[in-house]
């Protein structure tokens, strides 16, 4: 079907120009804008500590809901909300800082202090004291963040998983 | 006036031959049979232009980000004339889009419509209907109330539950480690921006095939079965047989206009549900999803522990693609649903399986101590002690007393 006046050494030719123009713009576009996508989304937070509070706030053996306070400004937007976290004072110290979204899609556990349990309102999820899936379809014990206490300061860090041991597995969607 | 029409029209038919276009699409024919339950198609394309004006013009006052949108659209409601009403259209009518697209789905599966020469037009057609879902799930974030923050955030943790890739979607979708002001970014978007161009382009692919294929014969006497050979003799015999598109387009007409006073009869009558401002910090919300997600929702209660993902990612991808090849792998010749009774069987099951879930999804019990309300209340007040207690000690995450009661082992749910 090819014209004859059109040799394929030409046609070659002028197929090979066409698609390194357009493979040229699609990189020089693409991947600036796959960066501009996707990058801020895999950035880890920049406020790495929250204050959650004198430890003397939190008595020994309960569970008691906060709002931790980031302690660094994000670039934008200026005002960063604060973050729900479930605090467990095991005494000497040993603290448990809960993530409040459930192991299993993610809805916002309740702590019932009558039942001394968690509940999560969408599945049935239920987690005791120390987070261990106690029912329903939760995959993991509730998730955790990292702390330290300096002066009397309980801070938060960073979220992570434990296995059914309580013990460290991952960071938190990492 | 009329000459004046009359000279602009010979000026079109000169250069575009506009008169025997407009024959041609018009007086094309139709195979016999063709009536009001083919008017689904075209009565969801209506909605969905419906929908894009109303959105359109929603635009003009709603803010996309954690700070003004919630009050962008309390000022929509509250302050701008017809505000309520342009809002109701548009959420309202995002519900009856899905009903219609799902019974459109129903009347082509059970007719035999996706069957030669017609699979592209189903596969179209399935792109469509996640289309439909997807605008679903971004819209309604945007109103930035309790259950869009709440629904997005097991939205992102479903996504997050797929094998190999879930943390990167998880990140992905959200725009970063949380739901914030990049997911509304994003989600604000795809709805307004990514989703419509992406839905006229396959709307016109759907459209384009329906008119170069014309109508599905409807599958009675005779055209109950269809060798693929016998087809195009059999279609032309039909189309001698049936009406021109003109006549069908006065049924679509009535259909539109019934449908659109129902939209507005319900924009009108019913309140749009609007929640407490997000806050992402609030332990005492019960997220729900839109109904017609109901049936994945409560396919979440089923698969515990390391079986979650068979709900959150398995078994809709597996409906999903099954969906999409049907006309491949169901390639007999029998087009009434009563010639194929395995495919119509296991379709009804599928249905019926659905809208079971659907029901539980939308009667699935709230919490433990979430609940002690009304029923409790009515009870004599030694039973109402005791009821007290069962709420309050989270019992009812297990056992199940008066029908009630929450998952605990799958056994006791059910009482």
């Amino acid at each position: 079907m090819a014209d004859k006046r059109l040799p394929p050494s030409r046609r070659r030719f002028i197929a090979t120009m066409l698609a390194v123009i357009s493979g040229a713009v699609a990189l020089i576009l693409g991947i600036p804008l796959a960066g501009f996508f996707a990058l801020p989304a895999l950035k880890r937070l920049d406020r790495r500590w929250l204050e959650v509070g004198p430890i003397s706030e939190f008595a020994e053996g309960e569970i008691k809901k906060v709002l931790a306070k980031p302690l660094t400004a994000q670039v934008w937007p200026y005002e960063t909300p604060p973050v729900a976290i479930f605090v467990l004072n095991r005494g000497g110290e040993n603290f448990a800082l809960y993530h409040i979204h459930c192991t299993h899609v993610g809805c916002p556990v309740r702590w019932n202090p009558q039942a001394s349990r968690f509940f999560s309102p969408c599945h049935g999820g239920v987690f005791d004291k120390e987070g261990r899936v106690l029912a329903g379809p939760p995959p993991r014990p509730l998730d955790r963040h990292e702390y330290k206490i300096e002066n009397g300061i309980l801070y938060a860090g960073r979220i992570y998983e434990v296995n059914e041991k309580l013990e460290f597995t991952r960071w938190y969607h990492v | 006036m009329v000459s004046r029409m009359k000279g602009l029209l010979n000026w079109l038919q000169e250069r575009l031959g506009t008169r025997e276009q407009l024959t041609k699409f018009f007086y094309r024919r139709l195979p016999a049979g063709t009536g009001w339950l083919h008017t689904l198609g075209s009565a969801a394309l209506f909605l969905i232009l419906v929908q894009t004006l109303t959105g359109i013009f929603l635009a003009f006052y709603y803010v996309p980000s954690p700070e003004h949108a919630y009050d962008s659209l309390t000022y929509i409601q509250n302050e701008i004339p017809f505000g309520t009403f342009i809002r109701g259209l548009h959420y309202w009518g995002a519900s009856l889009i899905v009903v219609v697209v799902f019974f459109h789905l129903l009347r082509v599966f059970f007719m035999g419509a996706y069957k030669y020469p017609r699979e592209l037009s189903w596969v179209v057609g399935v792109f469509l209907l996640l289309l439909v879902m997807l605008f679903g799930f971004t819209g309604y974030l945007l109103p930035w109330d309790q259950k869009a923050y709440w629904a997005t955030v097991v939205g992102t943790h479903i996504a997050g539950t797929a094998p190999l890739v879930g943390d990167y979607l998880w990140r992905i979708l959200q725009g970063g480690e949380e739901v914030g002001v990049r997911t509304l970014g994003r989600f604000y978007t795809a709805h307004v921006l990514i989703l419509p161009a992406i839905l006229y382009g396959f709307v016109l692919i759907h459209l384009s095939i329906v008119i170069y294929q014309s109508i599905a014969p409807t599958p009675r006497r005779g055209l109950d079965i269809i060798k693929n050979e016998d087809y195009a003799s059999l279609y032309a015999a039909s189309k001698e047989k049936g009406e021109t598109f003109l006549e069908h387009l006065f049924r679509d007409g009535v259909v539109f206009f019934f449908l659109f006073l129902f939209l507005v009869w319900i924009t009108l009558t019913w309140k749009i549900p609007m929640e407490e401002v997000a806050d992402p910090t609030s332990t005492d919300y019960v997220p729900r999803p839109e109904w017609y997600f109901y049936f994945l929702f409560e396919l979440l209660w089923i698969f515990w522990g390391k079986w979650v993902p068979v709900a959150t990612f398995y078994i809709p991808l597996v409906g999903v693609v099954l969906l999409f090849l049907l006309p491949f792998y169901d390639r007999t010749p029998g087009r009434s649903p009563l010639r194929r009774p395995l495919a119509s069987g296991l379709a009804t099951a599928t249905v019926t399986a659905m809208a079971f879930l659907t029901y539980q999804g939308a009667t699935a019990p709230l919490p433990p101590a979430a609940t002690i309300t009304q029923e409790a209340k009515a009870l004599p007040p030694d039973l109402a002690k005791g009821m007290e207690v069962y709420e309050g000690q989270g019992c009812s995450a297990c056992h199940v007393v008066r029908g009630r009661g929450t998952a605990g082992p799958a056994e006791t749910r059910n009482g």
